[in-house]
């Protein structure tokens, strides 16, 4: 369970072009829930998704995981938590350049210590269900974005995170890759109870999912 | 690395080939000899039964070998010229066997004829003497009386020793004793070489044993030599210390740049879960490798320079002149010192993880969020 508390994010806290980015918010999500923070573009939903990924810190508040609060850990310790509980899918893809398709969607497994032969079968499962078995051995500036974008998404489900927070993760993708993706998360959060959370502002996704978050100007709208 | 290597075995080799001149020359690492001879140097004070003595300290351990010669001060001259200098009574076969004294000859036959002399290339030049020139050397002998004797030069000895290539003329040790009016086994000096490591405990040893002696080390009758060496070893830790200096901006700047050229992957790696401290090793082993494939190929060069000049040496006969005046020789052979390569092995590993320091600062404040929000 992640739970919320009275958690702001200020930017240029203190200075004249201070952006309050998440004002007050308290949200619960339950344990193998699937849910996507909605709104406005510049609403706050990435800032919200970062500061529970704790990839970003937080101004005041607390983000309680599993009874612990992790917004005010060390970085290593943060680290370790992006590790082992969460999958991350970026707006940016956030590919490593210099990896192929096929490493980079096995880099989080084998951080975990995963060996070869359980990383290789485990990839090939992905890449056949997104459809990108065929560009395993391309860089990634050799796909294109929608390829790059399902790279992305294999990398952050491949080692089967309790929590998979992504931001627009359809946003580079057709209608089928989207139902595709849509599917393999539906599968995931009912077969092995992942957590999903997605920041979009695609109805296709809006619709699928069984709650949704609004957020408008950093507040959640009730 | 390499020319480092080069430069330090060469200053070392330039000191060292000095001294060891000088102890093959003169002092062996230790010299014994009467009391007060060395304040007032004149014969009376001299080592009687010299062979004996000598004898017995070549049974001693440590001891590599002994010699005893005979030294007198007095005034040589030619037809036009006269320079203050020394006779020096001395073993031929003792000498070759103390210090290769062959390895000395510039110019002649080490042969002592009748009446014949060697003489210090300096003093033959001051005196302008040839091969077959004839020189008088006239000094006082034990009973007080003033002496000459006539001496045909057949060989000019280059010692790199300055006291004897500047005021030496050497003849049969038997000859200047009986020039001296003194026994056949006196002496002025006994000297030894020895195991460097038995040097200290031997002097104490044998002081003890010879009270009526003074015995001395190397170090004490040159220390200037001495000195010398430990200036070479004040030039090539500061050569040392330059040259670790620009391997550290060297390895610093490479790893700059490649770390800033990779920030984009390291925050991205950050933000998957990839944790700093892994980050931190992959940068130190790659400094590492690059300070060592230096260092290697650094190793490979220095090695090849200092053998070259180890076995051919730096022929500097160019400033013959100028260097024998300093006592050092034309030649100039390098020496090789594990430590050269140990010292410089450990500068490097130190300098190459010094330098990640600072992009290691970079990558830790380095907030992930921005590197994705930039990624964008």
């Amino acid at each position: 369970m992640i739970q919320l508390k009275g958690v702001n994010k200020y930017f240029y806290q203190g200075e004249p072009r201070e952006v309050h980015a998440l004002r007050d918010i308290d949200l619960t999500i339950e344990k193998g829930e699937f849910s996507v923070i909605s709104g406005t573009s510049g609403c706050g939903k990435t800032t919200l998704l970062n500061a529970i990924g704790v990839l970003d810190s937080i101004s005041d508040g607390e983000i309680i995981l599993d009874g612990k609060e992790i917004a005010n850990l060390s970085a290593e310790a943060k680290t370790e938590i992006r590790l082992h509980e969460i999958g991350f899918v970026f707006q940016a893809y956030n590919l490593v350049p210099v990896l192929t398709a096929e490493e980079n969607i096995g880099l989080i497994m084998r951080m975990q210590g995963f060996d070869d032969a359980q990383i290789s079968q485990r990839v090939r499962e992905i890449a056949t269900l997104l459809q990108i078995d065929d560009k395993l051995d391309s860089l990634p500036n050799l796909l294109s974005g929608g390829q790059q974008q399902r790279v992305a998404v294999a990398r952050a489900v491949a080692s089967k995170p309790k929590i998979i927070l992504a931001d627009e993760p359809t946003a580079n993708l057709d209608s089928s890759n989207s139902k595709a993706l849509m599917n393999m998360m539906q599968t995931l959060n009912e077969k092995e109870g992942v957590t999903i959370l997605f920041a979009s502002h695609d109805n296709y996704v809006v619709e699928s999912v069984r709650r949704i978050i609004r957020l408008d100007d950093g507040a959640l709208v009730t | 690395m390499g020319v480092m290597v080069s430069i330090e075995g060469l200053y070392d080799g330039m000191s060292m080939n000095m001294i060891d001149r000088t102890k093959r020359s003169d002092s062996g690492e230790i010299s014994l000899y009467a009391n007060k001879y060395r304040l007032e140097h004149v014969i009376k004070y001299r080592i009687s039964d010299a062979d004996k003595k000598v004898l017995a300290l070549q049974k001693i351990t440590g001891v590599t070998e002994a010699l005893y010669r005979l030294e007198v001060d007095g005034l040589a001259q030619t037809a036009r010229k006269s320079k203050p200098s020394i006779l020096l009574g001395i073993d031929l076969d003792d000498e070759k066997k103390f210090g290769k004294f062959e390895e000395f000859l510039k110019e002649g036959e080490l042969d002592f004829g009748k009446n014949s002399a060697f003489i210090g290339g300096g003093l033959a030049k001051k005196l302008k003497v040839k091969i077959g020139s004839k020189v008088i050397f006239t000094a006082q002998d034990s009973q007080n009386e003033i002496k000459s004797i006539a001496l045909r030069i057949r060989a000019i000895i280059r010692s790199s020793n300055i006291n004897f290539d500047e005021r030496a003329l050497y003849i049969p040790r038997g000859e200047a004793a009986r020039f001296l009016s003194v026994k056949q086994n006196s002496a002025t000096q006994i000297a030894l070489r020895t195991d460097e490591t038995h040097t200290p405990t031997l002097q104490t040893t044998l002081q003890a044993k010879y009270p009526k002696l003074s015995v001395y080390t190397f170090a004490q009758l040159y220390p200037q030599l001495q000195q010398m060496q430990t200036m070479m070893d004040v030039f090539n830790t500061i050569t040392f210390m330059i040259v670790m200096i620009v391997v550290f901006i060297g390895i610093l700047g490479v790893m700059y740049v490649s770390i800033l050229d990779r920030i984009r992957e390291f925050g991205i790696l950050l933000s998957i879960g990839y944790a700093y401290r892994y980050i931190r090793y992959q940068i130190m082993i790659e400094a590492l490798l690059l300070g060592l494939a230096g260092y290697f190929l650094g190793l490979f060069v220095g090695l090849l320079i200092l053998s070259y000049l180890t076995y051919q040496g730096l022929d500097l006969t160019l400033f013959a002149e100028g260097m024998e005046a300093f006592g050092m020789s034309s030649v100039i052979y390098a020496s090789i010192k594990s430590s050269y390569f140990i010292s410089t092995l450990f500068a490097i590993i130190i300098a190459s993880l010094l330098s990640v320091v600072l992009p290691l600062r970079k990558i830790k404040k380095l907030n992930p969020v921005e590197v994705i929000r930039s990624a964008g």
